[in-house]
C-alpha cells in the first residue's frame, strides 16, 4: 500500500533521524526490544570514605529511597521526621495506632491481628511500576495480588431501577451488550464505506459480537456472562434478565466500572502482605537509624559549599551542617519555613495545589459480603461516599477491614464534617449498597489528608484545569522546581512529578534528584 | 542563677511537664496540642501557602480571644470565609490549658515584620487609615483597651483577607462576635478591593518607618 511503512522499515527511518537511542526507545515501545531492566538499576559513584553529609528532609518513601541508596554509596545521610512515623502519605493503620489529625486526633481500636488494617493513603501498586517493585524485591517485602474489580460486588445509584443495587457483572455484561448491538449497527451499514478490507471488516465485526455476547442476529439479548438466575451446576443455568439500556444509562457509574481495568488501576495490581507500611518497614530496616523522629524542619539555608537545616525536637533548637539536602516537605508547608530560595523557586512552590483526597474505613463484625459471593474488590455508589472496598486480605477468617469511603478527587464534602458526622454519613450511604451495614460495622476511623499533621494536603495538584493538560507556564514551573538549588537542595516526592500520587513518581523523583548528584559529584572528583 | 536563665529552665519544664500530661495511656503514642506550627509555620511567621497568617507578636490577649472565639464557632463558622472554616475545627476541641499552653508558646516567638506582597497606593491607603487609627493606633500597633489587634507586621495577604471578610459579612456576623460586628461597619469604609489594598499597604509601610 502506497504510503505505508513496515514496522522495520519505521525502525531504520527513526535510526537514521534520532540516532540509536530513538531507535532503542521506539523498539521498546513497539514491543520488538526487552525495555530497561526491571530493577532500579542506578548507576551512583561509590564515594569510598570520602564521606559527605546529606540532610533529608521527611521521611515518606522518596527521602528513604534517597537514604537507602545515597547510604549504599557511603554518604553519611540523616532524616529529620516532623511526626512520630515515617511514610507519609504511606499508611497502614492498625490497632492503637495514632491518626494525627489537626483538630480530629483519633486511635483505631481494630482487633489486633495481621490482617486487620487499612491501607489510608497508597493502596494499589500496579505491575508496571518497576523501580517501587524493584525495591520491594531487594528489601524482602512480600508481596501479593490485589483485588481491585471484582464483578460480583455491587453497583448503586438511586437514580437507577428505583436505587435497587446490582452486580457489577449486571451492569458490565448488559452494557457490553448494547454496545456492542450499537456497533454492530454501524459496522454493517457502513461497512461499504470503511477503510477496511472485507477480512477486516469481517475480524472486527467478530469482535464487536465476541464483546458484546451478540446474537446471530447481531443482537443483543441477554448472556450468561452475568450468571445464571438459578442453576448451572446439575441443572441447566437459567439467564438472568436482561436490564433495559436505558436503565442503565440513569447512572454516571458506568465511567468507573468500564474503566476500573484500564490505565493505573488495570490488573495486575499487587499490595505487600500485611500493609502497605511493609514497604516502609523494609527501607527502614536498612536505614531506620538514620531517622530522626519529631524533629521539625525550621530553616532551610542554601549556601555555596552546603546547606544549613534548623530543626526543632524537644522543645530545642538544632542546627545541622551538611554537604546536600533531599527535601520531600510538602511544597505548600515548605514556604511557612524559613528558607533563602531564589523567587522563581518559591513561586513554583506556592503554585502547587495541595489535594484533598478522604478515606474512611470500619471494622467488620463479620466478612458479612463472602455470603454475597464478594471476595475483595470495588461496590461502587452514587453518593459522597463513593466506594466501598472489600479486603483482599484474611479470607474465611471472622472479621475484616472494609474502606467505607474514598474520595480521591473532592474530599472536603466529609473533611468539613465532624467525626461523628462523617460516620454517620458513611453509615447511611454504606446501607445502599448493604441494608444492615450500621449493624455490620464498628470502630471507625476516618482520614482527612487535608488536615492531617504534617502533611496538609494530598498529592499534589500542577493542573489548575485539570482534564485539559498541563499549560506551558505549569511544565517550566514543575521543572523549575525539579532542578535544584545550587546544586545543593533538591525537592523530592511525587509532588515533583507529572504523575503525583504513586509511589512510582515518588521513587523516581528521588531517583532523578540522586541521578543529577552524581553527575556533580562525578564532575567535581574527576 | 540569673533570672533569665531560671525562666528558660521553668519554660523549659513547663513544656515537657504538659506533653506528659497530655500522653495517651495504654503505651500509646503521646501528643500535645502546640500543632499550630504546621499550617502557621517556622516560629509562627504565617504560611501563605496554606493562608495561616503569622502568630508571632500577636498580643496574648488576642490570640486568646480568638482561639476561644474560634473553639465556639463565634469565628469561622461562615460557609464563605474559608480559610476560617480551615482553622475552626482545629481549635474546636482545644481545652482552658491548652489554649493557655499555645498562647505561651506563641509568645516565645520573636516578632519579625512579614514579607511585603502587596503594592497599593500608600498615600491613598493613608486618608483611609485615619478612621483605623482611632482603635487600631496610629502606627498600628493595636490597643488592648479597644480589643483592637496591632495590624503592622501581620501578612499583608491575610489582612485582605480579612478586610473582605468583613466588608462581605462572613467575619463578625456571629452575633456573639462583639469585637468583629464592631469591625464590619469600619471595613465599609473601605468601599472597595482597592481600597483594602490601598489601606493595607499603608500599614505595610507603617513597619517601615
Amino acid at each position: 500500500m502506497a504510503g505505508f511503512v513496515t514496522r522495520r522499515e519505521f525502525l531504520n527511518l527513526l535510526g537514521t533521524t534520532g540516532g540509536t537511542a530513538a531507535t532503542l526507545r521506539a523498539g521498546a515501545a513497539l514491543g520488538l526490544l526487552p525495555g530497561t531492566a526491571a530493577a532500579a538499576n542506578l548507576d551512583l559513584l561509590n564515594l569510598a570514605g570520602n564521606s559527605r553529609k546529606v540532610a533529608i528532609l521527611g521521611g515518606g518513601i522518596s527521602g528513604l529511597t534517597v537514604a537507602y541508596e545515597l547510604g549504599k554509596r557511603g554518604y553519611d545521610c540523616e532524616i529529620l521526621e516532623a511526626s512520630h512515623r515515617c511514610g507519609g502519605r504511606i499508611f497502614t493503620v492498625r490497632h492503637g495506632d495514632l491518626i494525627d489529625e489537626i483538630g480530629n486526633r483519633q486511635y483505631c481500636d481494630f482487633d489486633d491481628e495481621p490482617h486487620m488494617y487499612f491501607n489510608a493513603g497508597a493502596a494499589r501498586i500496579p505491575s508496571t511500576h518497576r523501580n517501587l517493585l524493584a525495591y520491594c524485591k531487594e528489601l524482602g517485602v512480600e508481596l501479593e495480588i490485589f483485588i481491585n474489580e471484582n464483578k460480583t460486588s455491587l453497583v448503586q445509584d438511586d437514580a437507577m431501577l428505583g436505587g435497587k443495587p446490582i452486580r457489577n457483572i449486571d451492569y458490565t455484561t448488559n452494557m457490553r451488550g448494547f454496545m456492542a448491538e450499537l456497533m454492530a449497527k454501524a459496522m454493517t451499514a457502513d461497512e461499504m464505506n470503511s477503510p477496511f478490507s472485507e477480512g477486516e471488516a469481517e475480524t472486527l465485526l467478530s469482535m464487536i459480537r465476541d464483546f458484546g455476547d451478540l446474537n446471530e442476529d447481531d443482537l443483543y439479548k441477554g448472556s450468561f456472562r452475568a450468571g445464571y438466575a438459578e442453576g448451572g451446576f446439575l441443572k441447566h443455568g437459567v439467564q438472568n434478565d436482561m436490564i433495559a439500556f436505558r436503565d442503565l444509562l440513569q447512572t454516571r457509574l458506568g465511567r468507573q466500572l468500564m474503566g476500573a481495568n484500564e490505565g493505573d488501576t488495570g490488573p495486575i495490581l499487587l499490595q505487600p502482605k500485611g500493609g502497605m507500611d511493609k514497604i516502609i518497614q523494609g527501607f527502614l530496616r536498612q536505614v531506620g537509624d538514620r531517622v530522626k523522629y519529631r524533629a521539625m524542619v525550621a530553616g532551610v539555608q542554601v549556601r555555596d559549599n552546603g546547606v544549613e537545616i534548623a530543626y526543632d525536637q524537644d522543645g530545642v533548637r538544632h542546627t545541622m551542617q551538611a554537604d546536600y539536602c533531599f527535601n520531600c516537605i510538602p511544597t505548600h508547608l515548605m514556604v511557612g519555613i524559613d528558607h533563602n530560595f531564589p523567587s522563581d523557586y518559591v513561586q513554583a512552590m506556592k503554585y502547587v495545589r495541595r489535594g484533598e483526597a478522604y478515606k474512611a474505613a470500619f471494622q467488620a463484625k463479620t466478612r458479612f459480603w463472602e455470603d454475597m459471593d464478594i471476595y475483595g474488590g470495588i461496590s461502587w455508589m452514587n453518593n459522597p461516599s463513593r466506594q466501598i472496598w472489600y479486603p483482599t486480605d484474611g479470607i474465611h477468617k471472622e472479621k475484616g477491614v472494609v474502606l467505607g469511603a474514598y474520595d480521591y478527587g473532592g474530599g472536603m464534602y466529609h473533611t468539613k464534617m465532624t467525626q461523628a458526622e462523617r460516620i454517620e454519613a458513611h453509615l447511611s450511604d454504606g446501607e445502599k449498597l448493604h441494608p444492615d451495614y450500621r449493624n455490620l460495622v464498628e470502630k471507625p476511623i476516618t482520614i482527612a489528608w487535608h488536615r492531617m499533621n504534617h502533611m496538609l494536603g494530598c498529592s499534589a495538584r500542577w493542573q489548575r484545569s485539570f482534564g485539559r493538560g498541563w499549560t506551558h507556564e505549569e511544565e517550566e514551573l514543575y521543572h523549575r522546581l525539579q532542578q535544584p538549588v545550587n546544586g545543593r537542595h533538591y525537592f523530592i516526592g511525587d509532588q515533583v512529578s507529572m504523575h503525583s500520587a504513586w509511589q512510582e513518581s515518588a521513587v523516581m523523583s528521588a531517583q532523578w534528584a540522586m541521578t543529577d548528584l552524581d553527575q556533580r559529584v562525578r564532575a567535581e572528583t574527576a | 542563677m540569673n533570672k533569665n536563665t531560671f525562666s528558660v529552665v521553668v519554660s523549659t519544664w513547663l513544656m515537657l511537664g504538659s506533653a506528659v500530661l497530655m500522653a495517651a495511656d495504654e503505651g500509646r503514642e503521646p501528643f500535645n496540642d502546640r500543632y499550630c506550627t504546621t499550617c502557621h509555620g517556622t516560629d509562627g511567621q504565617g504560611n501563605e501557602g496554606v493562608q495561616a497568617p503569622r502568630l508571632a507578636g500577636m498580643e496574648d490577649w488576642y490570640l486568646q480571644r480568638q482561639l476561644e472565639n474560634f473553639r465556639a464557632g463565634i469565628r469561622g463558622t461562615h460557609p464563605m470565609d474559608i480559610e476560617g472554616i480551615a482553622m475552626q475545627p482545629m481549635a474546636a476541641k482545644l481545652s482552658d490549658e491548652s489554649i493557655a499552653d499555645i498562647v505561651e508558646w506563641v509568645g516565645s516567638w520573636p516578632y519579625k515584620p512579614a514579607e511585603v506582597t502587596l503594592e497599593g497606593d500608600v498615600q491613598a491607603g493613608a486618608q483611609l487609615y485615619a478612621s483605623c487609627a482611632s482603635c487600631h493606633g496610629r502606627d498600628a500597633s493595636g490597643n488592648e483597651a479597644l480589643g483592637a489587634p496591632a495590624l503592622r507586621g501581620q501578612n499583608d495577604w491575610y489582612l485582605v483577607t480579612q478586610l473582605k471578610n468583613f466588608m462581605a459579612g462572613y467575619r463578625g456576623h456571629h452575633p456573639d462576635d462583639t469585637y468583629g460586628q464592631q469591625m464590619r461597619p469600619m471595613a465599609q469604609m473601605l468601599r472597595d478591593e482597592t481600597g483594602i489594598i490601598n489601606v493595607v499597604s499603608y500599614i505595610n509601610s507603617l513597619v517601615q518607618r
